[in-house]
C-alpha cells in the first residue's frame, strides 16, 4: 500500500486538503503528527497539480515529505504512485 | 593526520596551502579532520551579507546596468596595482549597495582577457552561482518586473517555491540575478524537515559511494525520507 508524508507546511497543504476530499475513494488521511500529516491507500494513489493549484516548482518536489511507494508515473499535471518492495 | 595538525599544515607550506598561502585548496581537505563546531562550544554568529563579488570583463556594461539601470548607487570602488603579488594584474573592485548593508561587488582585472571557462553559459550548473536580493512584499517585488520590462530587461515569469516567489533576469556578464520575496516565516519544522531530508540524501550517497555508483534519482532519497520520517513519528 503507497503511503506518503506531507509537511504540515502551508505550500503542502493542498495535497493533504485534496486526499481529505477524496476520502470515500480510500485515501486516508493522518495527523499532523510531529509536524507530519500521512496519506494512504490501498492500491493506487494519483495527485493532480491543477486540482490543488500547485505551482510547478512546488509539484516536483510533491514528495519530498518522504514517498513510502513507487511513483509509476510522474506529468506536469498528474503524478501516480503505487506500493513497492523496495526497500526504504 | 590529528585534528589539530591540519591547521598547523595550513601555517607551513604544506600542500594544504594555495601557492598565495592565503587559503586552503579545499579539495585536498578531508573534511573529516576538521573540528566540528561542538567541539570547542564557540557560536560564530554572522548578521548577513556584507558583499558578494564576480570578475567582469564588461567595466562600462556593468557600471551602467547596475548604477543606472537598476539603480542601485555605486558606494566604493578600490583602485590598486595588483595585490603586491607578482604577476597579479591591476584591477578595479567597485560596490553596489543592494540595501540593508549588502553590496554586489566586482573585480575588473586591467588589460585581461575573460577565459574562456568564465564565459555564461545556458546551463543549470552554471545558474546555481547566482545572487538573489530580497524585498519585502508582492507589490514590490511586481514594480521590480514592471519597471526593469519598461526599461527594456526579459525578465522572468514570477516563481513560486517552497517559502519564496522570484523573478530571474541576467546581468551584462551573464551573471543570474534573482529578486525574491519570503512568503512566510521559517518554522522550527522546516528546519527539522530539512535535517531529515538531508539525512536521507546523504545515507543514500555514502551507500552509493561505497557501492562506487553515483546516487541515481530523488525517489531514493524520497523513499529513505519516508523511512526517517516514520522512525520520527512511531507507529501509523
Amino acid at each position: 500500500m503507497p503511503r506518503i508524508h506531507v509537511v504540515d507546511v502551508p505550500e503542502f497543504r493542498p495535497v493533504v486538503d485534496s486526499a481529505k476530499a477524496r476520502a470515500s475513494d480510500g485515501y486516508r488521511v493522518i495527523g499532523p503528527r510531529k509536524g507530519y500529516f500521512t496519506i494512504e491507500k490501498a492500491g493506487e494513489m494519483s495527485f493532480n497539480r491543477k486540482d490543488m493549484k500547485l505551482p510547478p516548482a512546488i509539484w516536483y518536489g510533491i514528495f519530498t515529505g518522504g514517498l513510502n511507494g513507487e511513483i509509476s508515473s510522474f506529468g506536469r499535471e498528474v503524478v501516480t504512485i503505487i506500493g513497492t518492495n523496495q526497500p526504504l | 593526520m590529528p585534528h589539530d595538525a591540519l591547521h598547523e599544515e595550513a601555517r607551513s607550506d604544506s600542500s594544504y596551502m594555495s601557492e598565495d598561502k592565503r587559503g586552503y585548496r579545499t579539495r585536498e581537505v578531508d573534511i573529516s579532520m576538521l573540528k566540528p563546531a561542538s567541539d570547542d562550544g564557540v557560536q560564530l554568529r554572522l548578521k548577513g551579507v556584507d558583499h558578494s563579488a564576480r570578475p567582469t570583463w564588461k567595466l562600462r556594461e556593468t557600471v551602467t546596468f547596475y548604477r543606472d539601470v537598476l539603480g542601485l548607487p555605486l558606494i566604493h570602488t578600490i583602485s590598486a596595482r595588483g595585490w603586491g603579488h607578482p604577476g597579479h594584474p591591476d584591477f578595479l573592485h567597485f560596490f553596489f549597495d543592494a540595501g540593508n548593508g549588502a553590496t554586489i561587488a566586482f573585480f575588473y582585472y586591467i588589460g585581461t582577457d575573460r577565459p574562456e571557462k568564465y564565459m555564461p553559459e545556458d546551463s543549470y550548473f552554471y545558474s546555481a552561482s547566482h545572487t538573489a536580493w530580497s524585498v519585502d512584499t508582492a507589490e514590490e517585488l511586481a514594480q521590480w518586473k514592471e519597471t526593469l520590462e519598461g526599461r527594456g530587461l526579459t525578465v522572468s515569469k514570477f516563481t513560486k517555491h517552497e517559502g519564496l516567489e522570484s523573478i530571474y533576469f541576467r546581468d551584462p556578464n551573464g551573471y543570474p540575478l534573482e529578486v525574491t520575496r519570503r512568503l512566510r516565516d521559517v518554522e522550527v519544522i522546516d528546519a527539522e524537515d530539512a535535517a531529515l531530508t538531508i539525512q536521507a540524501a546523504i545515507e543514500i550517497e555514502d551507500a552509493a559511494f561505497a557501492a562506487g555508483e553515483k546516487m541515481r534519482d530523488i525517489d531514493t532519497v524520497w523513499r529513505r525520507k519516508a523511512k526517517l520520517v516514520e522512525a520520527r513519528v512511531g507507529d501509523l
